[in-house]
């Protein structure tokens, strides 16, 4: 790859994409050759939504690049013992060398067959979370597409460091990959454990700051004073682990205090599943001829399938009609002159209990706070309004509840995620401008488009890419170590569904595999880039223990670290100054990325790339040359696998030549003529030159695009809420299929199927976990929460000096942070050296002590414990991710876990 | 190792580390060796006891103690550029001073002339109130802005000088020292006096809490072994004359003492700036009502 | 006359520190200097707590005390207000240092770098052995906005003539402007909001003003 003439001073369009926040477009300028400085490239500031600026981690960019620390030659491991205690003696090779030792594995892999005999592929792939490596990892996806099957389920924190349970529940109810308030229109959030000041990238923080600049109220539920919670309005402490309590309270008040009428009831009939009637067996009632639900209709006082034209759904109320009650696997429960309640109705029933007084005993939120918010959210609902958007009139419901990582997967995940969406619905704020917003999907096609993805499914409802678990057609031979196509219905199988399964199972199962799965084996290759899972997954030690039993692993290496000491080969990647590539902006994407517009950014060398580092494409080029993949891989390309944009379209024509191997700039002049033309539909045709210098392109993209509601009530479609037959069902057939071959150690999980999810004791069950682990829960009195942190968060910035320094300002950040009367009490002070134990595993940090954290809480903001990576391993960070345990137990049925643990706490000594 | 475990950056108070024992060993030896000039003088202009070799004694002093400052500053070769601000810096005007007055005083050392001694004195306690001025226009360090640190550091010099002059006469007859001796009483006392005013002053202002231990911590030691320890000697001399000499000379090393204790900590212990603090702000977004802070001050 | 000062509105600062990271790097500063960084305070005690982000770094004041005590004239200001610093006439005796209420001024005597005691190209390309051994601090990019206002930029307005850190605030937080022109930006912000300024008691008169609230 060429990097620009070394002229005086140039300033170089690029992105940064290090988070799923991103990207940020950003300027490199260019000294005689020498990155100096990144800077906002305000050229962007009309199309973007941040106004064009740059996050944090962008201006560590130079300092990446230079890092003195860098792999910048392929090495070679020399010590075939692996383990953290080995010195791997890597040595440096030529790439030559390197790519022959690998194509050689990858060859004898093809001769002998791409599955072993368990089923499993023998060549698997991690990447770092949120599909970010794939910004920067160039056409290597088009080679791993030509390879054919490939595990990408070994995770480094997918399914338990996400937002897992809204990944999955969320594209079901709302096409909501990531759910975000419509903050631009929103005027009330309450934000329940949702980071998104840290989380949100710079499109969150400048918008949430406009919003508060114009009233936005909004009141921050979480254990710890986040600095999210910083700059909310109010911020009220919570007991971990307890969310779906104080939700299901405020939808109590919404049902039961509140008066009927001030919800959005028109919504509620039309648009969701309310007033479907619900048989004594908890299936709908249905017409018996043509098997949809009925509802009763108050015009005519009969049922009707829900459908009917001209008809006023009843919401309330039982009513007896002539129906069919159909359960799992197709079996006729009942059927004649039915008694059925209107899911509605089912609801009330069901909150009932919640009351605020219930909640304030288990989640210490005192009920007349609950009362209140329940009232301000209801009030600032304001039902009955609305706005016209592009033109169309729209509901304008400016409320919105989020929920952050720990209140979104594992126990509890799922009722956390329904309360929010059934409490958005109840006053219409789902999918409509102010409301909560699904930004993107990933399981539902296509990933590019939204609301395209809204198609017609059963029952009035939109279609859903379940896995299936009829009889026929359930799979009990997984496809990849983590199971989850047999175990997690909603986690589809799409190219995103490998890690969305319990990617833990991929690591526990190699040391004994549950019964009725073929037995989890090693695979033969395995390829991992920007990622750490030595350090970013849990039960770190173990996962490093299974890591060196790797034979064979070819890691894409920025410096050494913790995950590539256990590699055989290390191969040096231009990084994020010095690669080519293309990727799609703008739409609507991750978290508050929705965008009034779209296109494309490219990422460009803006220096001559380090030492014998070599661009991504180039490594992937001349992996599928050796391994005789080169049409395929080309092909691949071709159809837009690379970069989610088809070379061929109607009006153009970029197709790569399928049997030669092409250079970088060649494959990358192609894809950016492929994207002039697609974003001029035809009429242009720039290549790579225009993009160098211009950087960026797009089109307007309308922001009644940002909203699903107009698509459902287009299509006649409703939200499939508040009463989930469909969920209810699927469990049932799970459970029986999974019983049909005596696996009964996925019975906890298939009890989160549930019609109306009640509350259990959630917090109980990490209590248990320590009983299990031997220890006496008063001895682990405290929970141990984590943070992010926005200035390493995704980055892989924990070796980065100028991160640590600007992250050090912030406070906790390297240690332990504790309660100030809760240290006192243990004789804690600041600074010093405390012990943070589970039954098994134990760490280290400095206390921290601050009043805005809960008294039965401890906070360790990031992910570290780093012992290899350089500068990092320095640093003495103490690490949730060493305490938690991977365990079925913990895990929910869609497979997550959640980020935290029950922990003691002790001095050990004073502050040095 | 790097240190990690953070409150988010310097917010409360934290020791200024940009003067250091080399800053204080010029505060020490300057104000000992301006007092010693001044107190010499006196004596001398007094009871016509002209000590030359105490005068060579107080330059040598002020010439170490600026030395001990060229080694700290940044740059030591432009230290010609700090004669540049005599308009406003008292750093300016104290660097001014120091030539002439060692002029003055290896003049009366040589020539043991009382109108070189007189001019000394004078010139010695203007080099002397630069110091103190010095520390009061500090103003990011409160135990140094605050404006009874001039008495203090004039009396403390004083009773160090007094302390030093003592030396040079401990071996004299009691009537040579009686004149000595009643000032160096005086300076003692004086400087008790300033340092209890300038504690209690600094606690009423909310000065930064490690400031005030670091005060607190040496008050006692002030008060016996600066103050009380060459009382006591001094009178001693005079209740056993026997025993005078070596009472005269712990009297003032004692009363040095007390001045290298209170300058050290000062400058060095105590120099805690004021860190961060916000008034009341009610309403802010994010805050509810609001409640000013100044964490880590008094 | 032109008075240059920085506003920061605590109701949009969320303490994420791409100013300090911003700063850093365009002024070069070694591991530890921040010029600009922002501070993570907290008021009150468990539940009744309030965390606030709060931006700080020279505050160009009116009466600068570090200017004063400066014994070779190397610190100044300028008639626009702005307090710099004479990389070449500065001892280096940290008098100013002490002298500055707001902890806003450094002194490195031995070249330091991200990664120990050898620069990398960008660290070479940008290292300037004057500043060893003086004091420095932030000086408001006066580069910038003199090359900008030759230009004929407005500081505060385009990103070319303005500081780094108020290009670079994601949650436009800092604004930077001329106090005494009723049409700037800052000029109308201190009229529409309650401000402070720290340690105001002191008679400083600094020049970094912090917005909240209505009044």
């Amino acid at each position: 790859m060429t990097a620009p003439p070394a002229k005086a001073t140039l300033k170089l369009p690029s992105y940064c994409y290090q988070c799923v926040a991103g990207p940020d477009l950003l300027q490199v300028r260019v000294e005689e050759g020498t990155a100096v400085a990144v800077e906002p490239n305000f050229c962007a500031s009309e199309i973007h939504p941040g106004a064009g600026r740059v996050c944090v981690k962008a201006y560590g960019l130079v300092q990446k690049t230079y890092n003195p620390h860098r792999i910048l030659s392929p090495m070679k491991r020399t010590n075939p013992k692996k383990g953290r205690g080995e010195d791997p003696g890597f040595q440096p090779i030529s790439w030559e060398e390197a790519l022959s030792l690998v194509a050689e594995k990858l060859n004898a892999v093809r001769a002998s067959g791409l599955l072993d005999a368990s089923g499993y592929p023998k060549v698997a792939a991690s990447f770092g979370g949120g599909g970010t490596p794939q910004s920067y990892m160039g056409t290597f996806p088009a080679f791993l597409a030509a390879w054919g099957p490939v595990d990408m389920g070994f995770g480094s924190g997918q399914g338990v460091k996400c937002t897992h349970s809204e990944h999955l529940y969320g594209e079901f109810w709302h096409r909501a990959f990531t759910v975000s308030a419509d903050t631009p229109s929103c005027r009330y959030i309450i934000e329940v454990g949702c980071n998104i000041e840290a989380s949100g990238g710079v499109v969150g923080v400048k918008r949430h700051a406009d919003a508060r600049a114009r009233g936005l109220k909004r009141v921050q539920i979480e254990p710890h004073l986040s600095v999210t919670g910083a700059s909310s309005a109010e911020w009220v402490p919570i007991r971990p682990k307890t969310d779906a309590a104080f939700l299901y309270a405020l939808i109590h008040v919404l049902l039961h205090e509140e008066p009927r009428g001030s919800l959005d009831l028109a919504f509620l009939r039309e648009r969701t599943a309310s007033p479907y009637l619900v048989g004594a067996h908890g299936y709908y009632l249905r017409d018996p001829s043509s098997e949809k639900p009925l509802i009763w209709d108050e015009k005519r006082g009969e049922a009707a399938a829900y459908d009917t034209p001209g008809i006023k759904p009843a919401l309330e109320g039982s009513y007896r009609a002539r129906a069919v009650e159909i359960g799992p696997d197709g079996e006729r429960l009942d059927e004649g002159e039915l008694l059925g309640e209107t899911a509605f109705e089912k609801l009330l029933a069901h909150m009932a209990p919640y009351t605020p007084e219930w909640a304030s005993r288990i989640c210490d939120v005192p009920a007349q706070t609950i009362r209140r918010l329940a009232g301000e959210f209801l009030e600032a609902a304001s039902v009955g309004e609305s706005i016209e958007i592009d033109g169309e009139r729209l509901p304008l419901r400016p409320v919105a509840i989020t929920l952050g990582k720990t209140v979104n997967n594992g126990w509890g995940g799922f009722e956390c995620c329904w309360a929010r969406t059934v409490a958005a619905s109840l006053v219409g704020a789902l999918e409509v401008p102010g409301g909560i917003l699904g930004t993107t999907v990933r399981l539902n096609r296509p990933m590019s488009g939204r609301i395209e993805s809204v198609k017609p499914g059963p029952d009035g409802f939109m279609d859903y890419p379940f896995n299936p678990t009829d009889r026929e057609h359930w799979s009990p031979r997984p496809n990849i170590r983590n199971a989850y196509r047999t175990l997690v219905p909603l986690a589809s199988d799409g190219p995103w569904s490998q890690a969305l399964g319990p990617t833990h199972f991929a690591w526990m199962f190699l040391d004994g595999t549950p019964q009725g799965l073929p037995e989890v084996t090693f695979p033969e290759v395995w390829f991992l880039y920007r990622t750490n899972p030595a350090i970013s997954f849990w039960d770190t030690q173990s996962l490093s223990e299974k890591m060196a039993r790797f034979p064979f692993v070819v890691a894409f290496a920025y410096t050494r670290d913790e995950s590539n000491h256990m590699a055989d080969i290390l191969l040096p990647e231009c990084t994020d100054l010095e690669g080519l590539q293309l990727i799609r902006i703008g739409g609507t994407k991750y978290i508050e990325q929705f965008w009034e517009a779209e296109g494309f950014a490219l990422r460009q060398p803006v220096i001559e790339a380090r030492g014998e580092a070599r661009d991504f494409t180039d490594i992937a080029t001349e992996l599928a040359r050796r391994t005789g993949l080169i049409e395929d891989y080309n092909r691949a390309i071709n159809r837009g696998v690379a970069a989610g944009l088809r070379l061929k379209g109607e009006n153009y024509d970029y197709s790569l030549a399928p049997e030669k191997a092409h250079s970088c700039e060649e494959i990358w002049d192609a894809i950016c003529r492929a994207a002039s033309a697609e974003l001029s539909e035809g009429a242009e045709s720039e290549g790579l030159s225009w993009w160098r210098e211009h950087g960026f392109r797009t089109r307007p993209f309308p922001r009644l695009e940002w909203y699903l509601y107009p698509a459902l009530v287009r299509q006649g479609l409703r939200f499939e809420l508040p009463y989930e037959e469909r969920l209810y069902r699927i469990g049932r057939e799970l459970a029986q299929r999974l019983h049909e071959r005596g696996m009964t150690w996925w019975d906890k999980q298939l009890a989160e199927y549930q019609a109306l999810p009640a509350w259990r004791d959630f917090p109980a069950l990490w209590e248990k976990s320590v009983v299990a682990a031997g220890g006496k829960p008063e001895d682990f009195p405290f929970w141990l929460v984590t943070t992010r942190s926005m200035q390493y968060a995704w980055g892989a910035n924990a070796g980065s000096e100028l991160m640590r320094e600007a992250a050090a300002n912030i406070a906790g950040h390297g240690g332990v942070v504790i309660n100030a009367r809760a240290a006192a009490r243990l004789g804690i002070a600041e600074g010093d050296l405390v012990e943070v134990r589970t039954p098994r595993r134990a760490t280290q940090g400095r206390a921290v002590l601050r009043e805005g954290i809960r008294p039965d809480t401890l906070l360790m903001v990031g992910q570290f414990g780093h012992w290899a990576t350089p500068f990092a391993r320095d640093l003495e960070v103490p690490s949730l991710n060493s305490l938690v345990p991977m365990s079925i137990d913990l895990t929910d049925a869609t497979g997550s876990g959640a980020d935290l643990v029950r922990v003691g706490l002790s001095r050990l000594r004073s502050r040095r | 190792m790097r240190r990690s475990g953070n409150s988010g950056g310097r917010i409360g108070p934290s020791l200024q580390k940009s003067w250091d024992r080399r800053a204080a060993a010029n505060f020490i030896a300057g104000g000992c060796g301006s007092g010693l000039a001044i107190l010499s003088s006196a004596n001398a202009l007094w009871s016509g006891n002209l000590e030359p070799s105490a005068f060579a004694a107080a330059a040598v002093l002020i010439a170490l103690g600026l030395l001990f400052v060229w080694f700290e500053i940044g740059r030591p070769w432009r230290f010609l550029h700090v004669f540049f601000h005599p308009q406003t810096s008292w750093m300016t005007r104290e660097a001014a001073l120091a030539p002439p007055l060692l002029v003055a005083l290896a003049a009366t050392a040589l020539s043991a002339n009382r109108a070189a001694a007189a001019a000394s004195a004078l010139l010695a306690l203007a080099f002397l109130a630069t110091q103190a001025r010095i520390l009061r226009a500090a103003r990011g360090i409160p135990a140094w802005r605050e404006p009874l640190i001039q008495p203090l550091i004039l009396s403390t010099g004083l009773a160090e000088g007094a302390g030093a002059a003592l030396l040079f006469f401990a071996f004299a007859p009691v009537s040579e020292r009686l004149f000595l001796s009643v000032l160096a009483l005086a300076a003692v006392a004086l400087r008790q006096f300033a340092w209890r005013f300038y504690c209690r002053r600094l606690e009423s202002r909310g000065a930064p809490k490690g400031a005030l231990a670091a005060l607190q911590a040496i008050d006692k030691p002030v008060l016996w072994a600066a103050t009380l320890a060459p009382f006591l000697f001094l009178l001693a001399t005079f209740a056993f004359p026997l025993f005078a000499a070596p009472f005269a000379v712990t009297a003032g090393v004692s009363a040095i003492f007390g001045g290298v204790l209170i300058k050290g900590v000062i400058v060095t212990r105590a120099a805690f700036n004021q860190g961060f603090a916000l008034p009341d702000l009610p309403g802010l977004a994010g805050t509810g009502g609001g409640a000013s802070t100044r964490p880590g001050r008094s | 006359m032109t008075r240059w000062v920085m506003v920061a509105d605590l109701e949009r600062c969320v303490g994420c520190q791409t100013c300090t990271a911003a700063c850093k790097e365009e002024n070069a500063t070694p591991p530890g200097v921040q010029w600009r960084r922002v501070l993570d305070m907290e008021t009150g005690e468990y539940p009744d707590v309030r965390r606030i982000f709060l931006p700080v770094g020279c505050m160009h004041c009116d009466e600068p005390p570090c200017m004063d005590v400066c014994p070779s004239t190397a610190t100044r200001q300028r008639a626009d207000g702005i307090v710099t610093i004479d990389y070449d006439l500065c001892i280096g005796c940290g008098y100013c240092i002490v002298s500055c209420p707001y902890d806003a001024r450094f002194r490195t005597d031995r070249a330091r770098f991200a990664y120990g005691g050898r620069p990398n190209e960008a660290e070479r390309k940008r290292f300037d052995e004057r500043r060893l051994g003086v004091a420095t601090k932030c000086n408001f990019c006066v580069e910038r906005l003199d090359a900008g206002i030759a230009k004929g930029l407005s500081p505060g307005l385009d990103p070319e003539a303005s500081p780094v850190c108020v290009n670079s605030c994601i949650a436009s937080a800092l604004y930077f402007g001329d106090i005494d022109d009723p049409q700037s930006g800052v000029w109308v912000l201190l009229s529409q909001k309650n401000h402070f300024r720290l340690h105001e008691e002191l008679g400083t008169g600094p020049r970094l003003y912090y917005l909240w609230g209505s009044p």
